[in-house]
């Protein structure tokens, strides 16, 4: 497995693992959106970030230790043709979904209801992104 | 997805070339190894400048590297 692949499978993981916990815990403590003190959001979420932050680092050096050489090597042609459709894709889900945030915003009367819609978003768009980088490793890119 | 319409002979030329490994014809074309491997297996489809720095490695015109398959 290409060692960018891995760096992308890293990413996406740790992006799952942290803020799917984030919301998961945000789901079981805050049941009516947006009502917990500003402080409790905050330590959630700042535990969240703490936790990718550990994977990705983490995962990061066992993988420069691993790879070597690989891990040195420039991203060629086919890893920046790959980056940019997954950006490029991540792009257009994250368009979308800032759309509905918007939408929402007028029927929304908390600001942390409105900042975890918005969270939420960026994290969808960037695990696409991700995705669509691994699923291009594996399966083929002819772009 | 589907593999284009294009084979190539990069494994049997480099075999050819003395058991040329992957890792050293990505270091004379400017690609990693894993991007030499994708190519052999019909994972990805290299530009022209790429594709013609592979042909010259091994001392060849581009089309005893690289064949259109389709139509």
């Amino acid at each position: 497995m290409a060692y960018r692949e891995k760096l992308a499978w890293l990413e996406l993981i740790g992006m799952v693992i942290a803020y799917g916990g984030y919301f998961i815990a945000v789901g079981i403590v805050d049941p009516a959106p947006g009502r917990l003190e500003t402080l409790t959001y905050v330590a959630l979420f700042g535990a969240a970030t703490m936790v990718r932050l550990l994977i990705l680092g983490t995962g990061w050096l066992t993988l420069k230790l691993q790879m070597g050489s690989d891990a040195r090597a420039k991203p060629d042609e086919r890893d920046r043709s790959i980056a940019r459709r997954g950006a490029s894709i991540g792009y257009y889900v994250l368009l979308g979904l800032m759309l509905w945030v918007g939408v929402m915003l007028p029927l929304t009367d908390t600001g942390w209801a409105v900042a975890n819609s918005a969270l939420a978003a960026i994290i969808i768009a960037e695990i696409v992104r991700d995705a669509v980088i691994v699923a291009s490793y594996r399966r083929g890119w002819h772009g | 997805m589907a593999n284009p319409p294009i084979s190539n002979q990069i494994r049997t030329l480099r075999f050819l070339a003395g058991e040329m490994t992957q890792a050293d014809l990505g270091d004379r074309v400017g690609v990693t190894r894993q991007t030499i491997a994708a190519i052999e297996q019909g994972k990805y489809s290299p530009t022209l400048e790429t594709a013609f720095r592979i042909a010259r490695a091994f001392d060849k015109p581009l089309e005893e590297v690289f064949n259109w398959e389709g139509e």
